[in-house]
């Protein structure tokens, strides 16, 4: 409890005017935060929250950590539940959504969001919806994920909004319905960006229906007309973007962009994929549809509305509707016009709610006021002090300035162009653009026309009166200062002509990116400069044919880029024309240029393109260095800017809470009528509820700036993103230009190296020529020594020859001496021989005379025993020694004898076994020689037999002649006995003869025939005979012939006997003859061949061929005897062949 | 026996496993390389095995005298051998027993009508039978041997050789049939005793004929072999062999006209069969071959 009133002090402490109490209590909060978990600090807060309204708190909530939220969203949809609390809990929920807490996630989860969505289904109270609508839309890109399952909550609940804008059930002031409207926009948007399958599906179903036409074609018709084909309805479907993965890679600030790009709307675009130009087209062609006829203030108002709420299409349907929009409005904007330019706190864009930033419009009337002459310090100077009463930081306006004095400073020099001059006094209101514009043309005529020079010579000293000597780098500075406060520029631009001019805002800020375009195509040629520049100022005095005149211009759009970056920011142009205006080339404007434009449809995004133009130069001298230096004072600058940008908001919405009371007088005087076109009531006391509508309508527009405060800083942080992604890219730009350089270099190295190589190479060819001129030398020289050996090998076996011959020759030579010798040595050898046989001879000769002495006195001897012997008888004694002495000799020769003899005995013993070894091998030899005869015998033998065959044959060969001979001859004489018969016919005779013959013949066939089968008979005996007399006995041969003969005789004597006629004995009688001559010849060859064998057999033969002679000498001699038939030649040869043989 | 070493000492086992004839040719060859022919090795050779078709005809020739076994007369013998044959041949031309148009068989005939003094006075004279039988056998055994010398010479030989040698033992065979046929097949035998066909079987075309004109000469040739090399028993087994393989017919047939026109005319696809199991037959009931000459 101690702790719970420890609380409520803080609490009340909480809203302390002293700063430093403040700090501490805020402090102290946040330690009980960090110690406690418990949900009472929370609900403490919020309870004080509410009461309060306290910003202190509301600041703590809003900041509040992770173990916390729980409760704090717990609370939040508790007094959700209650209509009394439920506004400002909206509220407070908007605020600590837009803080975009870490637990952002949970929201999905959390019974808050059902609460949320039940509340803008259920609730009636317009302000309510608008402020939940408008959380709802913060809220949907954080959780879009968890969309699925509320999606048809979303649109219902968009159903629901459109149909009440149209409606208008509650039957609340108009002007909660615009803010509705607006907020419903806004919705329209965001579930169409995030959701476009599904939401195209629900708005067909939804608006099918009949009762929904209505609606459709009043309302989402006109919001569809801003909005292009979502790229998801062709390459999506409903389950892929509800698909988490589609949103996991996105952020917050991702989704709001992809949101915005789908929307054609310019206030709510965003045209960063090259769109714009089709899109602004639309849109401005739209804006002059619009403004033309109607000619309203309130248009006006409205479109400079347009900057940051889309009002484009609620514009339409109440410029349709009875003008009463126009006419509780057009007295704010009728004070706004009555006040222009003033230097004042009040500035009418607070007034109106408007999202540009307070410091702007402090900002634009100094600039305007401010002369050309002034010193650009002067000016932020006075702008610090004028632009700061609402404590916005000095540093704001010094780039509206700079641009502001760029332009008058230039000025002058664009005098030169007498036709912009007077195009000025036409146009008159917007003159402050149009100074730009000629700036910017002259700018663009002079670097193309090589003019620069003078504009860069001035430029350097108008710097220099303005204390920039430093120029480039503090320029750049204040460019990265001017980009924090991006937003400020911007609307600056466009509150110049909004707050300077009563004129419609929307043309000034259509002719501001217009006449960019315009420059830029003049600075694009200078030809084209003139005709360019006609239609320029044409467009810019005439707004209606603008649209038409748009298209010309958009097609110089891919050049004319440049001088978009350097109108729209100074501290760009400046860089540019202080580095080199060379470098102006149309490419790398390109992108500075489109986001040019997209700043002028008053996107936040204005430093990017800044930075864009500021970067391509950066690749000069000291770029790498700048961008560093850059992104650290952009860092830091960043970081007092989340400082310093909050307070004037927060400064912002309390002057707008507080200064409500203040402001209500005045809306008393003015009366401002709520209901109807009480024009009349002009000055009268409005109605109490008049008063409440207003709060009302302050609220909701303060809810709708929060709302567009949080797309801002989400833009901011894409910018943020987007702007580390460029420099990135610039440093590898830069990295890649230096590794150009480093590969030039390299190159030249090669060349080098290349040049070095050959020279090289011809060196190497000059040595290797010296080498080869060498080689060649050394070859020469080498042939002429080989020569040289040649010829003295030729010599040496010349000399070899000789030196051969000469050993021939001494081999010779020695061979003679040799010989020499030997002779020498025989000779010698002879001598010695010869000289012996000398000796010996004499000797001999020695020998022979003194034999001849002995010779001598022996004889003497002898004639002594002679004489001896005559005188002396022969002694017997002496005889019978004699005789023993012979006989003893006798004996031995007797025994030398015997001993001969039994030697001899020996010998011939031996002799006899060696004969009878002999004798052996000697019958061997025989019974070989025997066996080989036996061997030859039988081979003999085959061959006989087969000669014996042969002969057999012969003999029957010669059988078979003789029976044809004798059939032959037996015929012929046949019919010669037949005819002689016929010649001798006696009858007596002839009867009988014919008989006779008859019988003969009988006869002689049957001898025939006999002997035919005699033959065949006889035939078997006498070859059997033959082969079995091998040897050839004479008696078995001599058997088969004597048989035959005797037959034949026999059987020719019986034929004889039977018929001693003539012919036919004489036939067979021829027969036997030539058949022993047959056989003699056989006997005579068989004779010859076994001659040696039987001689004694050969006797018989003999005896009996005699006897066979005999025989035939019988028969020729009977023959010739009773034949005289010349048959005799055959005997005859027979007997001449017998006396021969 | 000594070629036995030369041999391929498998033979033996082969004869064992029922491989015949492997070695044959190459013991044949060893045997015709001897300078002097041994008539009875080549006999029993002849009885034991068949001869191979290259070296039958020299086989034959040396087996029935033709040639001597002295291989250095063999040249001699068959010139003289040739002349005689031309000699007669000649003289038969000159006394006009054959021409330029006679049959080579007629020749042959002739031939040996002169060579045996047989020779009719003219050609009207009728065929004996002998003549008859000598050229059943010529007409077989030139399809046998080309050159008509060498053709002439075997049948003369060899009709010379069955009316010599086995003259005796041709007359016995018809008995032997009949008792073979009893130990081989008792019921054919009474089916032919009962159809009294036992007499009427073509003993003069099986026996005298030694088969010519009714076997093939393919297998004739193997039934000659032995023939030539002197069993004659041979015979009786190819005929019994002829028998049981027909059996079914003959015995289909009743009279013994049929038995005997149907026997005279046997179907030659499978003579060979034949033949080899009538030597089968042979040996088994002759036991060796070699022994049984």
């Amino acid at each position: 409890m101690a702790q719970q009133g420890n609380v409520g002090e803080l609490l009340s402490m909480l809203d302390s005017p002293i700063l430093g109490v403040l700090e501490d209590i805020t402090a102290a909060f946040k330690d009980n935060l960090i110690c406690d978990r418990g949900p009472m600090l929370v609900n403490n807060l919020v309870d004080y929250y509410l009461e309060t309204n306290s910003q202190q708190a509301l600041h703590i909530l809003s900041t509040l950590q992770e173990p916390h939220d729980k409760h704090l969203l717990d609370k939040i949809n508790e007094y959700m539940g209650k209509a009394a609390t439920r506004l400002p809990t909206l509220s407070l929920l908007g605020h600590v959504i837009r803080r975009q807490p870490s637990w952002k996630h949970k929201l999905s989860q959390a019974p808050l969001l059902l609460s949320l969505l039940k509340c803008l289904k259920t609730d009636t109270d317009v302000v309510v919806l608008t402020t939940g609508v408008l959380v709802l839309i913060t809220m949907l890109p954080m959780i879009p994920q968890s969309g699925k399952q509320y999606l048809h909550d979303f649109f219902g609940i968009f159903g629901r909004l459109s149909a009440w804008c149209l409606q208008n059930p509650g039957h609340v002031a108009e002007i909660y319905l615009v803010h509705l409207h607006a907020s419903v926009y806004a919705l329209f948007h965001r579930l169409y960006g995030m959701y476009p399958c599904n939401f195209v599906s629900f708005l067909r179903s939804h608006y099918s229906m009949k009762e929904n036409l209505e609606t459709f074609e009043e309302v989402v018709k006109p919001m569809m007309e801003h909005v292009r084909i979502h790229p998801e309805l062709v390459t999506g479907s409903k389950d892929h973007e509800l698909d988490p993965r589609r949103w996991k890679r996105l952020e917050t600030h991702d989704v709001v962009i992809e949101c915005a790009k789908i929307s054609l709307d310019p206030a709510e675009a965003s045209y960063e994929d090259g769109y714009y130009s089709v899109s602004r087209k639309l849109c401005t062609s739209l804006k002059h549809h619009q403004t033309d006829p109607s000619a309203s203030y309130y248009v006006d108002t409205q479109s400079s509305y347009g900057t940051s709420t889309p009002y484009s299409t609620p514009r339409l349907t109440l410029s349709q509707m009875p003008g009463q929009l126009p006419q509780i409005l057009s007295p704010q904007s009728i004070r706004q016009s009555t006040e222009p330019q003033q230097v004042t706190i009040w500035s009418p864009s607070a007034v109106c709610g408007m999202t540009t930033p307070p410091t702007s419009p402090g900002v634009v009337p100094s600039e305007s006021s401010q002369s050309a002459s002034q010193p650009y310090s002067k000016a932020f100077g006075t702008s610090g002090g004028k632009g700061t009463p609402l404590g916005t930081p000095a540093t704001s306006p010094p780039p509206s300035c700079t641009s502001d004095d760029f332009v008058h400073v230039s000025l002058p020099s664009a005098a030169a162009t007498p036709s912009k001059k007077e195009d000025k006094p036409d146009t008159g209101r917007p003159l402050l653009y149009r100074q730009q514009n000629v700036i910017n043309s002259d700018k663009s005529l002079d670097t193309p026309s090589s003019k620069s020079s003078v504009t860069l010579s001035d430029l350097p000293e108008f710097l220099g009166g303005l204390s920039f000597e430093d120029s480039a780098e503090k320029d750049r500075e204040e460019d990265a200062i001017s980009k924090e406060i991006s937003e400020i520029t911007t609307d600056a631009e466009h509150m110049v002509p909004r707050g300077g001019f009563d004129s419609p805002f929307y043309r000034t800020n259509e002719s501001l990116s217009g006449s960019q375009k315009k420059t830029h195509s003049v600075a694009s040629s200078v030809q084209g400069h003139s005709q360019t520049s006609e239609p320029l100022t044409s467009s810019l005095d005439k707004p209606g044919p603008e649209s038409a005149r748009e298209t010309p211009k958009q097609t110089f759009t891919p050049i004319d880029k440049p001088c978009g970056g350097s109108g729209e920011s100074p501290a760009g142009n400046r860089e540019g024309t202080s580095g080199e205006t060379s470098i102006r080339t149309p490419s790398p404007y390109k992108v500075p240029a489109q986001r040019g434009v997209v700043s002028g449809s008053g996107q936040p995004p204005l430093y990017e393109h800044l930075f864009e133009v500021a970067l391509p130069k950066t690749a000069y001298l000291f770029v790498g260095k700048k961008t560093e230096e850059l992104l650290k004072k952009a860092k830091g600058t960043q970081d007092d800017e989340c400082v310093s940008s909050t307070s004037p908001v927060e400064v912002l919405d309390r002057l707008i809470q507080q200064g409500a009371d203040a402001h209500t007088k005045e809306l008393n005087k003015l009366s401002l009528p709520s209901k109807s076109a009480d024009w009349t009531h002009f000055g009268g006391s409005p109605p109490s509820d008049e008063i409440h509508t207003l709060r009302n309508q302050l609220l909701l527009l303060h809810n709708q700036l929060l709302y567009e405060r949080f797309k801002r800083q989400q833009h901011a942080l894409r910018n943020r993103r987007l702007l580390r992604k460029v420099i990135k890219a610039t440093a590898l730009e830069e990295h890649n230009a230096a590794m150009k350089d480093q590969l030039k270099l390299q190159e030249k190295e090669i060349q080098a190296l290349k040049l070095s190589l050959q020279k090289e190479q011809a060196r190497y060819h000059q040595f290797q020529e010296e080498h080869e001129n060498i080689v060649a030398q050394l070859h020469s020289q080498i042939r002429q020594l080989q020569h040289d050996r040649e010829e003295f090998y030729n010599q040496s076996q010349e000399l070899q020859t000789k030196l051969e011959d000469c050993r021939n020759m001494i081999a010779d030579l020695r061979l003679e001496l040799k010989k020499a010798n030997n002779k020498v040595c025989h000779t010698e050898l002879l001598l010695s021989q010869v000289s012996q046989k000398l000796s010996n001879s004499e000797s001999v000769q020695q020998q022979m005379e003194f034999l001849n002495r002995q010779l001598l006195v022996l004889g003497e001897v002898n004639e002594l025993y002679l004489e001896q012997l005559q005188h002396k008888h022969t002694d017997t004694t002496k005889e019978v020694e004699m005789l023993h002495a012979a006989f003893r000799k006798e004996l031995e020769k007797a025994k030398l004898c015997v001993q001969q003899q039994s030697q001899r005995l020996d010998a011939s013993q031996k002799r006899i076994a060696e004969l009878e070894c002999q004798l052996a091998k000697k019958d061997h030899l025989f019974l070989e020689q025997k066996k080989y005869l036996e061997d030859v015998k039988i081979q003999a033998r085959g061959q006989l037999q087969a000669v014996e065959s042969r002969y057999k044959a012969q003999k029957r060969i010669t059988q078979a002649f003789e029976l044809e001979i004798l059939d032959l001859f037996g015929r012929l004489e046949k019919s010669s006995l037949l005819k002689k018969l016929e010649d001798d016919k006696t009858e007596a005779a002839e009867a009988a003869e014919e008989r006779l013959d008859c019988g003969n013949e009988d006869t002689v066939a049957g001898h025939s025939e006999e002997i035919n089968g005699r033959n065949g008979e006889t035939k078997p005996p006498s070859t059997r005979g033959s082969s079995s007399s091998k040897g050839g006995s004479s008696s078995e041969l001599s058997t088969p012939e004597k048989p035959q003969n005797q037959r034949f005789s026999s059987r020719w004597e019986a034929s004889v006997l039977l018929e001693p006629s003539t012919a036919v004995p004489l036939t067979v009688g021829s027969l036997p003859s030539s058949k022993s001559f047959l056989g003699m010849k056989a006997r005579e060859l068989f004779r010859n061949k076994s001659e040696s064998q039987c001689d004694e057999e050969g006797v018989t033969i003999n005896r009996l061929s005699d006897a066979l002679k005999t025989e035939l000498y019988k028969d020729p001699s009977m023959e010739t005897k009773e034949s005289s038939v010349g048959q005799l030649h055959i005997m005859d040869y027979n007997e001449t062949h017998h006396d021969h043989s | 026996m000594a070629d036995d070493s030369q041999r391929n000492f498998r033979s033996v086992y082969y004869e064992k496993v029922g491989f015949r004839g492997v070695e044959e040719k190459k013991s044949l060859e060893i045997l015709l390389k001897d300078d002097r022919l041994d008539i009875e090795k080549l006999c029993t050779f002849s009885q034991r095995f068949p001869l191979p078709s290259m070296y039958r005809i020299l086989v034959w020739k040396v087996l029935l005298g033709i040639i001597p076994p002295h291989h250095e007369s063999h040249a001699l013998v068959m010139k003289y051998r040739k002349e005689q044959y031309w000699d007669i041949h000649h003289a038969l031309r000159v006394i006009r027993f054959i021409n330029d148009s006679t049959p080579q068989v007629d020749v042959f005939l002739r031939i040996h009508q002169l060579e045996s003094g047989k020779l009719p006075r003219n050609l009207a004279f009728p065929l004996e039978p002998e003549d008859e039988v000598f050229l059943a056998i010529a007409k077989a055994m030139e399809e046998m041997v080309e050159d008509p010398i060498e053709c002439y010479w075997l049948v003369s030989c060899f009709v010379n050789q069955l009316n010599s040698k086995h003259k005796d033992s041709l007359q016995q065979l018809p008995k032997i049939l009949e008792q073979y046929l009893n130990i081989e097949d008792n019921r054919l035998l009474m089916h032919l005793k009962a159809c009294a066909a036992m007499s009427k079987l073509p003993y003069d075309l099986w026996f005298k004929k030694c088969f010519a004109g009714c076997l093939p000469e393919s297998s004739l040739q193997r039934v000659w072999d032995k023939v030539i090399s002197g069993s004659c028993k041979i015979l009786v087994f190819v005929a019994v062999e002829i028998l049981l393989t027909f059996k079914m017919k003959i015995i289909a047939l009743n009279t013994a006209e049929k038995i005997t026109q149907f026997l005279e005319n046997i179907p030659q696809d499978n003579t060979d069969a034949i033949v080899s199991k009538a030597v089968d037959l042979w040996r088994t009931h002759c036991g060796t071959p070699a022994h049984s000459v």
